[in-house]
């Protein structure tokens, strides 16, 4: 392609002669005192501002003359002035120029006044061409200005942008706030469903294992009654096995009870005073035989710094001793086991000790140490077949020894034997506070002294057992089968002591106690029932259910009972709260009637 | 005869701009979009990664540096010009085919010269920013392309009237087709998100009068139009149609700007080449 020239694009505007009439507008401009005309390429003739007439004749020679040339031409205008004509190369024109202040001079190349005029001409092609640079000067502003916008709009973008990244940040960290807000709500909520079923779970098993106790009470009571009836020796021998299955299916439900409980968060350590070594000889004792069978030696150490009377639970106390010693005597062939009490500090006024079970037997593999603790879980699948046992003792343990305010650790060498110990704060007891042990022992002595009972229980088999056991320890009993009946009794007869289920329909034995203490508290109504109207203090009322909850506890108290028992009713303890609340032999009869 | 609507049912091939472009177009009229999120578009696309670094480094900007990283080259380019660059890659594969009556490949050369030109009046005569006139310069035959590959032996009878000298190049179309490329294109182009001035001035670049001031993009363009018209950067040959006697009128005062403008031009084209010469 050509290379396109301005003339060549705009050629329907560009008017030819307009280039020169500006030239001689600014020539006229530099030379006020001459007059001029100029001869385009065409022949057109173009006047100045002062106009100067040539004839034609001399204006065409002169041009051509001009033309051949590089200096002037000289002539004659019509007024008879001379006049000059130079070509000007770049216009392709003629320029013819008279001057009146020089008239005379010599326009000779090379004069004085040639050489003038030659640079007012150059001067006056400048002027036209910085027309050009001026513009393009223009344009370079303006391009300049444009390229500064663009620099002031990219600074001021950036600092946009700058704020919106800004902002996007600040977004996503609300937005992921938000996110990890919502999520742990989530989580929360899902923890509370987790908690709530697990409670419900509890209580199912909880309650479960109450209806399981329930037939366990006849039938370690009969069989424990059928051994003491006259029979052969295999017969004997039946009823015992089914005594010791009872029985080991009786601890088993409780341990279960007691996981529910501690999971459920039911479980509460009692807050009494009891003799430490005491417990600990009692553990003992119950491992003298199967030990001496397996031949290992069981034993126990307590320090002396350690007091002998202390505040705490005894009941949970030993139950996690025997666990312990249990387990270890479980596994243990020869050597033996120790029991040990250890003093490691005082701290706020407690005697903080080390409780410690050893044992020489297989040890635990150092993998499964974490694992024993778990429930159902015992060192391996095996154990369980060769040693029997539900693997939930160490649970139990672990979880009241925390209960405690200790941890329960495990030592052990494969092969060489185990030690499980905890440290957990003792309290010593005020000595003045009589040792529940105690008191039962005083009651022991009173036992057998005859007298009368009503056992209010609305279940025939649990009637003709406690009746029976009742029998056996000396007293008379009367049976009634509900709350009603239970107030029809005492319409009629005087009782020692009420043995009262809890659970009865028609009315039950909260209601009944109620109003039992209800009449007692009334002196007209009192007149009507034989049993109650010539005691000198509150009839004696023993709530029994199975329910071994601390809350079910309380509540037999709160109806007005002065007594507890739980269900399966064990002989040994059925023997030791009527020694307590009978009046015995020893003591005095001041609520007898008299 | 088919109209302008009728003939852009038929177009399959451009029905909207590339999904790069159409994204880009967005992120411009968008004042909260960032050079992160050009950058992000622009990665999706080798081929106009490429060419990006190649423009950013062309003599078209003249930096002292070489640009090597596509966030620092977008920031260089600016939004505008991302656009007309993914406009222009867009675009160019279509202007392909030529035959003695039309050729695609000097309609493009004619787009960029027109686009060209339209920014260096812009900035040089106006003082303003050339990017948008830039575009419509690179889009305004597009309705060309379009009549070509739906009516093509009707817009070769059209060029063959213009060349005879039976009428405007318009004229001639609307006898032949049934509608005219300034149509077309615009009826193309209006859904693509375009600034209303450059789609105006596509609508009315072959009046024969000024539609809006001198600065315009549609004064400009209608001015470059005819300049590269002059100048044979032209794909159908045929009578150059007068410019609009306002149009004159301004060029008559600027000449020495205009002349300048012209003397310039060769230059400025070598220096663009990145934005509108292709590879192949």
């Amino acid at each position: 392609m050509t290379e396109p020239t301005f003339d060549a694009i705009f050629e329907d505007l560009i008017d030819a002669n307009a280039e020169l009439q500006s030239f001689l507008a600014i020539l006229d401009a530099l030379l006020p005192e001459a007059s001029m005309l100029m001869v385009s390429e065409s022949g057109a003739v173009l006047d100045g501002a002062r106009p100067l007439a040539v004839a034609l004749p001399v204006r065409e020679k002169m041009a051509r003359d001009a033309r051949g040339t590089d200096g002037f031409i000289t002539g004659k205008a019509d007024n008879g002035t001379r006049c000059h004509a130079i070509s000007l190369a770049k216009f392709s024109a003629v320029l013819i120029i008279s001057c009146t202040a020089s008239p005379e001079d010599d326009w000779e190349p090379g004069s004085a006044i040639a050489a003038l005029l030659r640079n007012t001409l150059e001067l006056a092609l400048y002027r036209q061409e910085r027309e050009m640079l001026v513009a393009d000067h223009e344009q370079s502003v303006r391009q300049i200005s444009i390229l500064q916008q663009q620099h002031g709009k990219l600074i001021e973008d950036n600092y946009r942008q700058y704020r919106l990244n800004q902002d996007r940040e600040k977004e996503y960290a609300r937005k992921l706030e938000s996110e990890i807000a919502k999520q742990t709500a989530e989580l929360r909520e899902a923890n509370v469903r987790l908690e709530e079923i697990s409670r419900l779970k509890s209580d199912f098993l909880a309650n479960m294992s109450h209806e399981l106790r329930t037939p366990m009470n006849a039938i370690i009571g009969f069989s424990e009654l059928l051994s003491e009836t006259p029979l052969a020796e295999e017969q004997l021998e039946y009823a015992r096995t089914i005594t010791q299955s009872a029985t080991s299916l009786l601890t088993l439900i409780n341990d279960i009870l007691d996981l529910a409980k501690i999971e459920a968060g039911k479980l509460e350590l009692e807050h009494l005073p009891f003799d430490l070594a005491e417990v600990i000889d009692n553990v003992v004792a119950m491992f003298k035989i199967p030990a001496r069978e397996k031949g290992v030696v069981v034993a126990s150490t307590i320090d002396n710094r350690i007091p002998k009377r202390i505040i705490g639970d005894c009941n949970r106390l030993r139950q996690i001793l025997i666990n312990l010693a249990g387990n270890a005597m479980k596994f243990t062939e020869q050597g033996g086991v120790d029991i040990e009490v250890a003093y490691e500090r005082s701290a706020a006024g407690r005697i903080v000790s080390r409780f410690s079970v050893r044992d020489s037997g297989i040890g635990i593999p150092a993998d499964r140490v974490e694992a024993i603790f778990e429930k159902f879980t015992q060192a391996d699948g095996s154990t369980t077949r060769k040693y029997g046992g539900t693997g939930l003792g160490l649970a139990i343990c672990l979880q009241l020894v925390e209960l405690m305010g200790g941890h329960l650790a495990v030592a052990s060498e494969e092969g060489k034997g185990s030690t499980f110990s905890f440290v957990i704060p003792l309290e010593e007891a005020p000595a003045e506070i009589i040792s529940l042990q105690e008191r039962k022992e005083a009651c022991r002595e009173k036992t057998g002294g005859g007298g009368k009972i009503l056992l209010v229980e609305d279940n025939a088999v649990n009637q003709r057992l406690a009746s029976i056991l009742i029998t056996r320890e000396g007293y008379e009993v009367e049976v009634a089968s509900d709350g009603t009946e239970a107030l029809e009794h005492l319409r009629h007869q005087a009782f020692d002591l009420v043995l009262m289920d809890v659970q009865m329909p028609n009315m039950d034995g909260m209601e009944a106690t109620r109003r039992i203490r209800a009449i007692e508290a009334d002196p007209a109504l009192r007149q009507d029932y034989v049993g109650l109207r010539d005691l000198k203090q509150p009839l004696g009322i023993v709530g029994l259910t199975a329910h071994a909850r601390k809350e079910d506890e309380t509540a037999c108290y709160e109806s007005g009972m002065n007594g507890f028992l739980t269900k399966p009713i064990i002989k040994a303890k059925l023997t030791m709260i009527l020694g307590e609340m009978m009046p015995g032999i020893s003591s005095p009869k001041d609520n007898e009637p008299s | 005869m088919p109209s302008a609507k009728e003939i852009l049912r038929k177009f399959t091939e451009l029905k909207t701009l590339p999904h790069v472009a159409i994204k880009v177009t967005q992120l411009v009229n968008d004042d909260r979009s960032t050079m992160q999120d050009f950058e992000e578009i622009i990665k999706l696309d080798p081929v106009l990664v490429t060419r990006l670094l190649r423009l950013v480094n062309s003599p078209y900007f003249g930096l002292s540096q070489k640009v090597e990283s596509i966030s620092k080259a977008v920031v260089f380019a600016g939004m505008k010009q991302l656009r007309n660059l993914v406009a222009a890659e867009g675009l160019r594969g279509l202007f392909k085919g030529e035959d003695a009556d039309f050729s695609a490949p000097k309609l493009w050369m004619h787009s960029a010269t027109v686009a060209i030109l339209s920014g260096m009046i812009a900035k040089r005569i106006f003082g303003k920013d050339g990017e948008d006139v830039f575009l419509a310069g690179i889009i305004h035959d597009i309705g060309l392309i379009v009549e070509n590959q739906i009516a093509g032996e009707a817009l070769r009878e059209a060029c063959k009237a213009y060349r005879e000298g039976k009428g405007t190049l318009i004229e001639c179309e609307r006898n032949a087709i049934g509608a005219d490329h300034a149509e077309v294109g615009y009826l193309l182009t209006k859904d693509w998100g375009l600034p209303q001035e450059v789609l105006g001035s596509i609508k009315s670049h072959h009046l024969a009068k000024q539609v809006k001031s001198v600065s315009s993009t549609a004064s400009i363009l209608q001015l470059a139009e005819f300049m590269a018209g002059k100048m044979q950067y032209w794909a159908i040959p045929g009578p150059i149609e007068p410019l609009p006697p306002e149009l004159t009128e301004h060029v008559k005062e600027k000449m020495a700007d205009y002349k300048i403008i012209i003397r310039d031009l060769p230059g400025e084209m070598v220096k663009a080449k990145e934005l509108y010469e292709s590879d192949e």
